[in-house]
């Protein structure tokens, strides 16, 4: 056990493996690469969703389960899949990762719109606010935490599973983990295991950081209190 | 030759890559006797988990039956890790093997021969408990594909060819074939080829063919028993240096089980068991997804071994 640890150390510890195009830093930008855009995209496609069936409370049911199916589906097997029609690219990896990250997206932002006061909702309607004003100024403010929060599980599911693109021959971490167990190295597989989990450590914590600065200071302070 | 790769990663993989991973229905074993044959000699058949090796299995075990052994197929027992100490533990009698793969599993630093090289390499390092009969002249041998319009284009017929324009050409294989010498390694030192570009796939599976097929891939590595070599047309590059070690296919069996009556048996089907007629038999079972009991049977008595 000991030994081993020394060896993922030495095997960190080679200058070697941090420069280069399979080098930590490439692979590190090709993990970030695919981990962001998938997230982006998936927030793109879910947002929307999540924001329509908070707000006017309709269709929920439906939207929650349909892309609630996609948490069932293996993503190893829609890599496949798609990998079969689109050949060699990675849209594979983009899909797969868009249906991994919707669902967590679309039911946390549906959990905090339905989260938000029914009080609130009417002194924002007898103020004489528009639906389009009540959304955005009332609404998604008192959601953000849990939509962000949405975001953040999202993207920490990405970052693990983005080492998927390695299966079809692409980089990022997940090259080590390939790799690292067909040619039975592991220090190697240990490695880019580790390497995943700090990324995904770390990302935890500045999402949780920009979680509590876009938190509106009425509900921090709230919060704070109900904590003292 | 398939190494089928132990561990989390042959897990995963078993789910979607292996195209014949798990596809007979058969239970975990099936126990039938020759009618009339009370009392015969019974012997044990295990087989690896791909699709192949359970289909020489009941080949195998329909070939003693009819000469009045008392037969028990088990198949899909794991890769060579857990089958080969599982018959030299003498639970099970006899398995269909692939000399050069074999050889490398006893041996990794055995260098690649002829078929008769292989088989006496072999008895000079088998445990004296272990046996290999006559081999077949039927191989699943590990061989680099392109397509028939890549062939024509640089008019490529051998790996020798490739040395030219390697360095224009990607080249897809899984990722273990980057470091190991039956791959880029040995590539580079027999051959002097250099590829442009690296493309990590899985071990003869969807992924490897479909990029092939598609163009992402000039040179693909493959099994020479794969029916989709022929169904697609694609061109098997000649090795004249024998970078890939001849691998046909012969019964490992437990040296107290050997009788010459067993021999003969194999030297007849031998006659019989072509790479071509183990492609047939992979088309029926990969493929069509036949049963590969039914296959066997079948393939037997059309050659009129049985």
């Amino acid at each position: 056990m000991l030994e081993l640890l020394r060896q993922i150390l030495a095997w960190f510890a080679d200058p070697a493996h941090w420069t280069g195009g399979d080098g930590l830093l490439a692979r590190l930008a090709e993990h970030l690469e695919y981990s962001a855009l998938s997230t982006l995209a998936a927030a793109l496609i879910a947002l929307p969703i999540g924001l329509a069936i908070g707000h006017t409370g309709r269709g929920a049911f439906l939207a929650i389960n349909a892309t609630g199916f996609g948490r069932a589906l293996p993503t190893i097997g829609i890599v496949t899949l798609v990998f079969l029609v689109s050949g060699l690219s990675l849209w594979p990896v983009y899909i797969a990762l868009v249906v991994l990250a919707v669902p967590a997206i679309v039911t946390n932002t549906y959990a905090g719109m339905a989260a938000v006061p029914r009080e609130l909702r009417d002194a924002a309607r007898g103020m004489g606010m528009t639906g389009w004003q009540r959304l955005w100024q009332v609404e998604v403010p008192v959601a953000a935490p849990l939509i962000l929060a949405g975001i953040r599980l999202a993207a920490i599911q990405v970052i693990a599973t983005a080492t998927m693109a390695a299966y079809v021959s692409f980089g990022g971490f997940g090259r080590y983990l390939f790799d690292g167990l067909a040619q039975r190295d592991l220090p190697q597989v240990l490695a880019g295991a580790a390497s995943v989990a700090v990324l995904a450590i770390t990302t935890d914590l500045l999402l949780a950081a920009l979680q509590r600065a876009l938190t509106p200071r009425g509900l921090r302070d709230t919060r704070k209190e109900a904590h003292a | 030759m398939r190494k089928l790769s132990v561990g989390l990663l042959g897990l995963v993989l078993a789910l979607t890559a292996c195209g014949g991973g798990t596809t007979t229905l058969a239970g975990p074993s099936a126990t039938t006797s020759a009618p009339g044959s009370p009392g015969g000699e019974t012997i044990v058949i295990g087989t690896a988990n791909f699709t192949e090796n359970v289909t020489l299995g009941y080949v195998y075990a329909g070939l003693l039956k009819s000469k009045g052994y008392t037969v028990t197929v088990k198949p899909n027992l794991g890769s060579r890790e857990i089958i080969f100490p599982a018959l030299k533990k003498g639970e099970i009698d006899l398995l269909p093997e692939y000399q050069g793969a074999l050889m490398a599993y006893l041996d990794p630093d055995a260098t690649s021969s002829d078929g008769d090289g292989e088989a006496k390499a072999l008895a000079a390092t088998l445990p004296p408990e272990l046996k290999i009969l006559p081999y077949a002249p039927a191989q699943d041998q590990t061989v680099w594909l392109v397509t028939k319009e890549t062939a024509a284009k640089h008019n490529l017929k051998s790996l020798e060819d490739l040395v030219k324009i390697s360095k224009q050409l990607v080249y897809g294989a899984p990722p273990e074939n980057k470091t190991r010498f039956i791959g880029v390694v040995g590539m580079k030192k027999l051959y002097g080829i250099e590829f442009k570009e690296f493309k990590s796939l899985d071990v003869g599976g969807p992924l490897g063919k479909a990029a092939l097929k598609n163009g992402d891939v000039d040179v693909a590595d493959g099994f020479s028993s794969d029916p989709a070599i022929a169904d697609n047309g694609w061109i098997v590059l000649e090795d004249p240096k024998h970078l890939a070690p001849t691998e046909n296919i012969a019964p490992l069996v437990r040296a107290d089980k050997v009788t010459d009556k067993l021999t003969a048996a194999f030297v007849g089907l031998n006659a019989k068991l072509t790479t071509d007629e183990l492609v047939k038999m992979n088309r029926r079972t990969d493929v069509d997804k036949e049963d590969p009991e039914d296959v066997a049977d079948e393939w037997l008595k059309s050659m009129g071994l049985v």
